[in-house]
């Protein structure tokens, strides 16, 4: 009996379910959404990079020794890790809004991968170039300071010639 | 964790005067490769406050062929058929191909040289 | 004797949630024999944690072995870590972890209480133990930011604070789902349909439970009081918080239903303990030390006993990581248990072991 006035009773009572995307559901304020980036504060020490488990940080840098910092919102994980580890207060900061949807035309996944990797071999070659340069600059003081040495040497050698 | 050391020779003896069902139970089989041997190791616990980890361990060499406990711990077989299929172990009267398909590439845990 | 038919179940099975298989040879209708494969999604988490991730990072990587039990996953990882790092943690971080570990057996006993009543038929109660589920993945996002992975523990304590407003949030939640808990267990013990397909189905013997190491509330409602809860002290103080141990004896899939019913009442009050004794305290203890020497974590998950080695070398990334999840210890169990019982029953029988396939297979 009991259960059959409960039946009626379930016609007239309101839905569990919310029109979702009408209506706004459930969210806490601290909720674990996109990661922020203030680049005045950046010190580019690359940490969160080094921190971050699936690799959704990479710094890629130019000829001149400029970073810029890339971030993939479809493969970051949200963990926070990142801001955790930044040494820099506010540099980076974890927002409570929700990652949007990836886009097709974004090619987010191939599109990443390919920047990785493009990021990486941009700083190896930056350090590369600044390796060769500090070789060059090691050569040429070497080289000037050999000159130095061989003209004190000559006229060390030849004091009476002049 | 309290560490026992055996070989398997030895093993079903050690393990059957240590394994008493009302007091311990079988928790898993697991296997470390250390340079060119594998120590593998079987691990128990108390069901008493405050539980003790117990833990044979026998160094095999590769291609060595292990005892199988299921006579002792009955429920042993899971962790055997394990451990072949994903660390490439030889355990008595166990085929491969309960955790992974017969034709996948064996001992997928192995270390890469 | 009649003749014996072999019907598969799985790996895609309409009442199945994960790839599990089972062939059970049947007799008149009665199951004879059980041979079962639960390995389709071995992802190799072992050989990544020890190649690829750094130890640090390898606690966010063990989170997603497992949907349901993130967080004993996260848990069990961070402190074999800290065993190995031979670090202790502040003491309010231990009390979030279990406040975390509590909720989430909470949201994971009453998934598979609405599962075993799908798979025995009743589907308005399997709706109804959903609406009523909902509160605490509203919980479980409030205190770890997100509704299933929650990232909460890692290595060293935990990540995020326990606000004092979420923290008066849970008791008022608690407080209004204790009347919806009533109702369940009211439904759940005495509806006389969901009874026919639950009493004296898949029952498994104490002898039993205890000759195939059987663990969780699948041997806890054959009667073998199992549950690390109780046996251990040293990493999460349990005992503090109030934890009772809880055992039934008839072993079939209504106790089992029973079994997690209380098991969630005691869930309760141990946050109720918990929130009220918060200790205050740092939440993570630093270290630049790395990993060295071999140790073991045992953890109760809702499913069982999670069991955690590791072996570290004094570098970034671990030697070798081996999980063994709950489930992998049932197997065997599970197995026995169907002899005997009619096919039908089968699907509930399953439903009831809540068995966690991804776990199993890593």
């Amino acid at each position: 009996m009991k259960t059959f006035f409960n039946t009626i009773g379930n016609l007239f009572r309101k839905p569990v379910t919310t029109k979702y995307p009408f209506e706004p559901t459930f969210k806490p304020d601290d909720y674990r959404g996109l990661i922020g980036f203030e680049e005045s504060l950046c010190i580019w020490c690359r940490r969160c990079e080094a921190v971050c488990p699936p690799g959704a940080i990479v710094f890629s840098q130019d000829m001149e020794g400029k970073q810029t910092y890339h971030f993939n919102r479809a493969v970051c994980i949200y963990c926070g890790e990142c801001v955790r580890a930044c040494p820099r207060e506010g540099a980076l900061f974890q927002t409570a809004e929700p990652a949007p949807c990836a886009l097709k035309a974004e090619n987010i996944n191939n599109g990443w991968n390919k920047l990785f990797d493009e990021a990486i071999e941009s700083r190896e070659r930056y350090a590369a170039e600044k390796k060769k340069k500090a070789a060059e600059k090691a050569a040429a003081d070497k080289a000037a300071a050999e000159a130095k040495k061989t003209m004190e040497g000559d006229e060390g050698m030849n004091p009476g010639n002049n | 964790m309290k560490k026992i050391e055996t070989n398997l020779a030895d093993l079903k003896k050690d393990i059957g005067a240590f394994y008493k069902p009302e007091l311990h139970h079988f928790i898993v089989m697991n296997a470390v490769q250390t340079g060119e041997k594998m120590e593998l190791q079987w691990f128990f616990s108390d069901y008493a406050f405050p539980c003790e980890t117990t833990c044979f361990y026998a160094l095999i060499s590769p291609g060595e062929e292990v005892p199988s406990i299921k006579d002792i711990v009955a429920s042993a077989w899971v962790a055997e058929a394990e451990l072949v299929d994903l660390m490439n172990i030889k355990v008595e009267s166990t085929a491969k191909g309960f955790v992974l398909e017969p034709d996948f590439e064996s001992g997928p845990l192995l270390k890469k040289k | 004797m009649g003749r014996q038919y072999e019907i598969p179940v799985g790996a895609q099975h309409i009442s199945l949630l994960e790839p599990l298989h089972f062939k059970f040879t049947t007799e008149n209708e009665r199951i004879v024999r059980t041979d079962a494969n639960v390995y389709y999604v071995h992802r190799g988490i072992e050989q990544a944690c020890c190649s690829k991730f750094k130890f640090r990072q390898v606690s966010f990587v063990v989170g997603r072995v497992c949907g349901l039990c993130s967080i004993s996953h996260t848990t069990a990882y961070s402190q074999v870590a800290e065993k190995l790092l031979k670090i202790e943690i502040p003491k309010r971080a231990k009390y979030l972890r279990m406040l975390v570990i509590e909720l989430d057996r909470i949201h994971s006993h009453l998934l598979c209480l609405s599962h075993v009543a799908e798979n025995s038929g009743f589907e308005a109660l399997f709706m109804k133990t959903m609406q009523y589920r909902e509160f605490s993945m509203e919980l479980l996002e409030a205190v770890c930011g997100n509704r299933i992975q929650y990232d909460f523990s890692i290595v060293g304590g935990v990540a995020r604070d326990l606000k004092p407003e979420t923290g008066q949030l849970i008791l008022q939640r608690l407080k209004n789902f204790m009347p919806q808990l009533e109702e369940l267990v009211g439904i759940y013990q005495h509806n006389w349909t969901l009874s026919l397909k639950n009493k004296g189905t898949g029952v498994l013997t104490r002898e039993d439970a205890m000759r195939l190491n059987v663990v969780g509330p699948f041997a806890r409602a054959a009667g073998l009081a199992v549950d690390v809860r109780n046996e251990t002290e040293d990493l999460l103080p349990w005992k503090e918080v109030g934890f009772e141990m809880i055992t039934d004896t008839a072993g079939d899939v209504h106790a089992r239903n029973m079994i997690r019913l209380r098991e969630i009442g005691v869930s309760i009050r141990l946050i109720r303990n918990i929130i009220d004794g918060l200790p205050e305290s740092a939440l993570l203890t630093e270290t630049k030390a790395f990993p060295d020497g071999e140790a073991t974590v045992r953890l109760e998950a809702p499913r069982g006993e999670l069991f955690y080695y590791a072996k570290g070398n004094k570098t970034q990334v671990l030697e070798r990581l081996k999980i063994k999840a709950p489930t992998f210890s049932n197997v065997a169990g599970m197995v026995h248990a169907f002899t005997g019982n009619e096919y039908g029953s089968a699907a509930a029988i399953i439903a009831s072991y809540d068995p966690c396939l991804s776990c199993t297979a890593r």
